[in-house]
């Protein structure tokens, strides 16, 4: 799938002096909103130091064969759960540099936990049931959001002042699904943003 | 084209034998060759279903293989890791147990495990399996075609690919061949650089490489038939998935269609055989077939050759057909041919009348025999003229005299058995001599003279015959026989002129007729040269011894033959017409030469010889006439009795015409011919001319004598005067003094002489006449 990609920004002066919001919609070349697309800020371009803590649970549960979420934020370092909702079991592996581990098969209600030591990627896979994929973004910053049904994702309080934002998503036809935007500062107040990705299909199973 | 019957029907026949076998060969060899070809599309397209369903197995064997490779979690944990030689050892090993030509993978990242990146567009083939899930189809190795497979690897994301690829190469391409119930080729095209091109290329690969192109491009799917290098293909061109999609690929099963009439050619060469002889057989019968047919044809042209020829033909009758009968009307046709011919020959060369030969049979035997007489023979022939034959056939009718000379033609062969007798002329018959000598023939003529006049019967009635017998004889070489008999003829003339039975033709007395005609044409040119001329012989007057006249005699000095006699050409110019010219001139000079001697003082009658001929020429009598009375002539013209007898009435009124003219007229020559005394009474003349044939012989007491002096005296009592003409002695001149003849004429008195000669002798004459003592004694006589 081939999607163009804009940016735009709309910075809003007269907010708070200290931080503002970033709120940054997602779309793809056809204009339909994005899903599971993970905004990162990074002051300054630095990573945040101390540790990080996000309002969302450290968690991936295999749910109807499925991974759930399919996109997870996690800071680097994180403990993340692999509750196995399912009937049948799961043996869940990550062959993820840095992030590599894997649970060999365990049955419902049970609980395993996987530490993520290294920022990047954790694609995650069942070796019974190939169709069952999923990601943690592990990141080094606070400053992290993950787009919605609508394509929208929202980082609050974000310090106001130059910053490296970047968009990544699993299918992102870029080098490390990876994309930079333009955006170099961020202002005070709530800053908007569109980016329009070009995915790849997802392989099939 | 063909002259012969023969030849044309065995040629037609031979010929539509042959064509109809070339159109049974022809429609047998197009109906196996479209089985042939449509079986070998058949089994074209049956192979090419069965490489299909090949394919697809290989195909899903491959990527069953694949597809477990990339499943494998050891292996997906390898590949995750980027542990290459373990990958390696993996891919190695399923290569070996699937028995694989090529087995490597390719990273998403591009990496490439298990083959020597050189020996493969990388980008290529990752671009290739980046746009297609489990992308496969052909894909070129080492410069080889090799049909590829894919398997995506994903851990769980994908990370990679595993590729095999099975070589199609001969061995593969022999084991499909295998496949096939014919002997087909089976090749892989692909294309690079624009072009199709073949792993294993044949002489053919270039033409078969765009003949693929071209199948490919108009999306061909059936079997077609390929001509290349005199040699032809049929074709089937199956497109093959390129595993790039800049690719392309083609398999082409090809079988000859030499190799598909193989098995018919056995076929086809005893359809051909059993042709040839077929038509050696046809060629062969019919020629002896219509040998038998064109035999007699050619027997019977044959014989119509000879026909023409007139040759005597008669024609074999073998069969009853057609021909047979044809044959039949031939001869029948030729045999009354002959009949005809006979008929016309005889027609041709007999006298209808009479039945005896006619000319032209005479002739024609003459000259057979000129042709065949010895050296110094002669070839004798003799025209034999009945007497009278006129005045015999105005008796006795015209029928009987035909019957008569009929029957003198029957005596003569009678008499002398083996003549050859033929009728020349109504009254004259012409004999072939036996003997060989003019001579002895007149003899032999004189002998049977006795036995061939006797009456001939007719009727009952003796009929009175003379004959008169003309030879003639001639070598060989010397005439014609058309000359030998007008010589004949000629010399019937002068026995008939001569008064005589037998004549033998004389050529001195026949004269050179073609000279003499010339002669005549000299003559006219004479008349106005001057070479013609008058000479005058002075007439005696014997009561006074004076000359009291003259006969004008014409003189010819020719140019090249000298001085000629009147009667060499006076004759010739009667029987020419030339007579009138010649008259015409002696007159004119007579008149001329009379006013020359008037001049002199000498008034002499100056006679003039007038032809019988002229005597009923009115218009000459006319111009005569006119032209003396307007000269003032004083003439005197000698005309002959016999001319007076031919047509006495125009003669007699003519004669008084001169008379009435006041030209005097003297009867010349009496006593030569038949002197008539009853003419003699009627014409009005006033000289009589005695003939010098009594005067020359005169002699007192003797019987002339007294004819001269009855003549005289007969003369006289018909108030004529005498002329004596030949008087050559002293003594005649005499005695015809003596028997009161009027006037002298001949040498005693003067030879003829020209005017000038004449002139003189006038002025010189003095004669002393004889005494005419003699007078009373010869009236006593």
């Amino acid at each position: 799938m081939k999607l163009a990609v804009t940016l735009m920004f709309a910075v809003l002066l007269g907010g708070p002096a200290v931080a503002g919001s970033l709120t940054v919609t997602v779309r793809g070349a056809d204009g339909k909103p994005v899903p599971d697309a993970v905004v990162t800020v990074n002051p300054g371009g630095r990573p945040t130091s101390g540790p990080i803590k996000f309002a969302w649970p450290y968690r991936v549960a295999q749910q109807n064969i499925q991974f759930t979420p399919f996109v997870l934020i996690v800071p680097a370092g994180a403990e993340v759960s692999f509750p196995n909702l399912d009937k049948v079991r799961h043996h869940v592996y990550s062959f993820s540099a840095g992030n590599k581990f894997e649970l060999k098969l365990y049955g419902h209600e049970e609980n395993r936990t996987v530490r993520m030591p290294a920022v990047g990627v954790a694609a995650i896979g069942c070796n019974i049931h190939d169709q069952m994929v999923g990601f943690i973004k592990v990141v080094d910053t606070a400053y992290a959001a993950k787009s919605d049904a609508n394509g929208v994702a929202t980082i609050a309080d974000v310090p106001e002042g130059a910053a490296v934002i970047r968009v990544w998503h699993p299918y992102l036809r870029a080098p490390k699904n990876e994309k930079t935007l333009s955006l170099a500062s961020i202002g005070a107040g709530p800053a908007r943003e569109t980016v329009t990705l070009e995915l790849r299909a997802p392989s099939s199973h | 084209m063909f002259n012969r019957l023969q030849t044309k029907l065995t040629v037609l026949f031979a010929g539509l034998f042959a064509l109809a076998l070339s159109l049974v060969a022809v429609t047998v060899y197009l109906a196996i060759a479209g089985n042939a070809q449509q079986a070998v599309r058949d089994e074209l397209a049956a192979s090419g279903t069965v490489f299909d369903r090949v394919w697809a197995l290989r195909t899903q064997r491959l990527q069953d293989g694949a597809d477990l490779l990339s499943r494998d979690f050891g292996f997906r944990a390898a590949v995750a890791t980027h542990d290459a030689p373990t990958v390696d050892s993996a891919v190695a090993n399923l290569r070996q147990r699937l028995g694989l030509d090529l087995a490597f993978m390719v990273g998403v990242d591009g990496d490439v495990v298990g083959i020597d990146p050189k020996r493969l567009d990388v980008p290529k083939l990752w671009a290739a399996l980046d746009a297609e899930d489990q992308a496969q189809g052909v894909f070129i190795i080492d410069g080889a075609p090799y049909q590829a497979i894919s398997a995506p690897i994903m851990s769980p994301t994908l990370t990679g690919w595993i590729v095999f690829a099975a070589k199609l190469d001969d061995t593969e391409m022999r084991a499909l061949e295998r496949l096939s119930a014919i002997g087909l080729d089976a090749q892989v095209f692909d294309r690079r650089d624009g072009r199709w091109v073949t792993h294993n290329a044949g002489p053919d690969a270039q033409s078969l490489g765009a003949y693929v192109g071209a199948a490919l491009k108009e999306k061909t799917r059936k079997p077609s038939l390929l001509k290349a290098g005199g040699a032809a293909d049929l074709v089937l061109v199956k497109p093959l998935k390129a595993l790039s999609p800049d690719g392309a690929a083609a398999l082409v099963l090809r079988y000859p269609l030499a190799q598909a009439m193989a098995p018919y050619r056995p076929l086809f060469t005893a359809v051909i055989l059993a042709g040839l002889l077929g038509a050696t057989l046809v060629a062969a019968a019919t020629w002896a077939l219509s040998r038998g047919l064109a035999r007699p044809i050619a027997a019977l042209e044959v014989a119509a050759r000879r026909l023409q020829r007139g040759e005597d033909v008669r024609v074999e009758v073998q069969t009853h057909d057609e021909i047979g009968r044809l044959a039949g009307s031939f001869n029948l046709m030729a045999s009354e041919i002959r009949d005809r011919e006979a008929r016309m020959t005889h027609l041709a060369l007999h006298d209808e009348e009479t039945g005896l030969a006619n000319r032209r049979a005479m002739e024609r035997e003459i000259t057979a025999r000129l042709a065949l007489v010895a050296p110094g023979r002669k070839i004798v022939i003799g025209a034999l003229g009945l007497d009278r034959f006129p005045a015999v056939r105005s008796a006795i009718g015209y029928e009987l005299a035909t019957e008569l000379i009929a029957k003198i033609g029957e005596r003569l062969v009678t008499i002398s058995p083996g003549l050859m007798v033929g009728r020349l002329t109504t009254s004259i018959l012409c004999v072939i001599s036996l003997v060989d000598d003019a001579e002895e023939a007149v003899n032999r003529i004189e002998t049977l003279i006795p036995s061939l006049e006797p009456p001939v019967m007719l009727g009952g009635q003796p009929v009175d015959i003379h004959i008169t017998h003309g030879v003639a004889a001639a070598g060989h070489g010397e005439m014609d026989a058309a000359r030998l008999i007008e010589h004949a003829l000629i010399a019937l003339d002068q026995a008939c002129a001569a008064h005589r039975k037998v004549m033998v033709f004389d050529p001195v007395a026949y004269g050179d007729p073609a000279g003499n005609l010339s002669l005549m044409s000299e003559l006219l040119d004479g008349v106005t040269s001057g070479a013609l001329f008058i000479h005058h012989q002075p007439k005696l007057d014997l009561r006074t011894g004076q000359i009291t006249g003259a006969e004008a005699l014409v003189r010819w000095n020719h140019p090249t033959r000298g001085p000629l006699g009147p009667d060499l050409f006076v004759g010739m110019a009667e029987e020419t017409g030339h007579i009138r010219a010649l008259t015409d001139h002696v007159l004119a000079q007579t008149i001329a030469d009379q006013k020359v001697l008037r001049a002199a003082g000498h008034d002499l009658l100056l006679s003039v010889n007038i032809s019988g001929r002229l005597i009923d020429d009115a218009d000459f009598a006319e111009r005569a006439i006119e032209q003396v009375v307007r000269e003032g002539a004083r003439l005197c013209f000698e005309i002959t009795e016999t001319a007076v007898i031919g047509n006495p009435d125009v003669a007699l009124a003519v004669l008084e015409r001169f008379d009435a003219a006041g030209i005097s007229v003297s009867i010349d020559d009496y006593g030569s011919g038949l002197s008539s005394l009853a003419y003699l009474k009627q014409i009005r003349a006033d000289e009589l001319k005695i003939d010098k044939a009594f005067v020359m012989t005169l002699q007192a007491g003797g019987k002339d004598a007294l004819l001269v002096k009855s003549t005289i005296d007969l003369a006289h009592s018909l108030g004529m005067k005498v002329t004596a003409e030949g008087v050559e002695t002293r003594e005649a001149l005499a005695v015809l003094r003596l028997m009161g003849c009027d006037l002298a004429q001949g040498y005693h008195v003067a030879r003829p002489m020209g005017l000038a000669a004449l002139t003189a002798f006038l002025e010189g004459w003095s004669i002393e006449l004889p005494a005419g003592v003699e007078t009373d004694a010869l009236r006593q006589a």
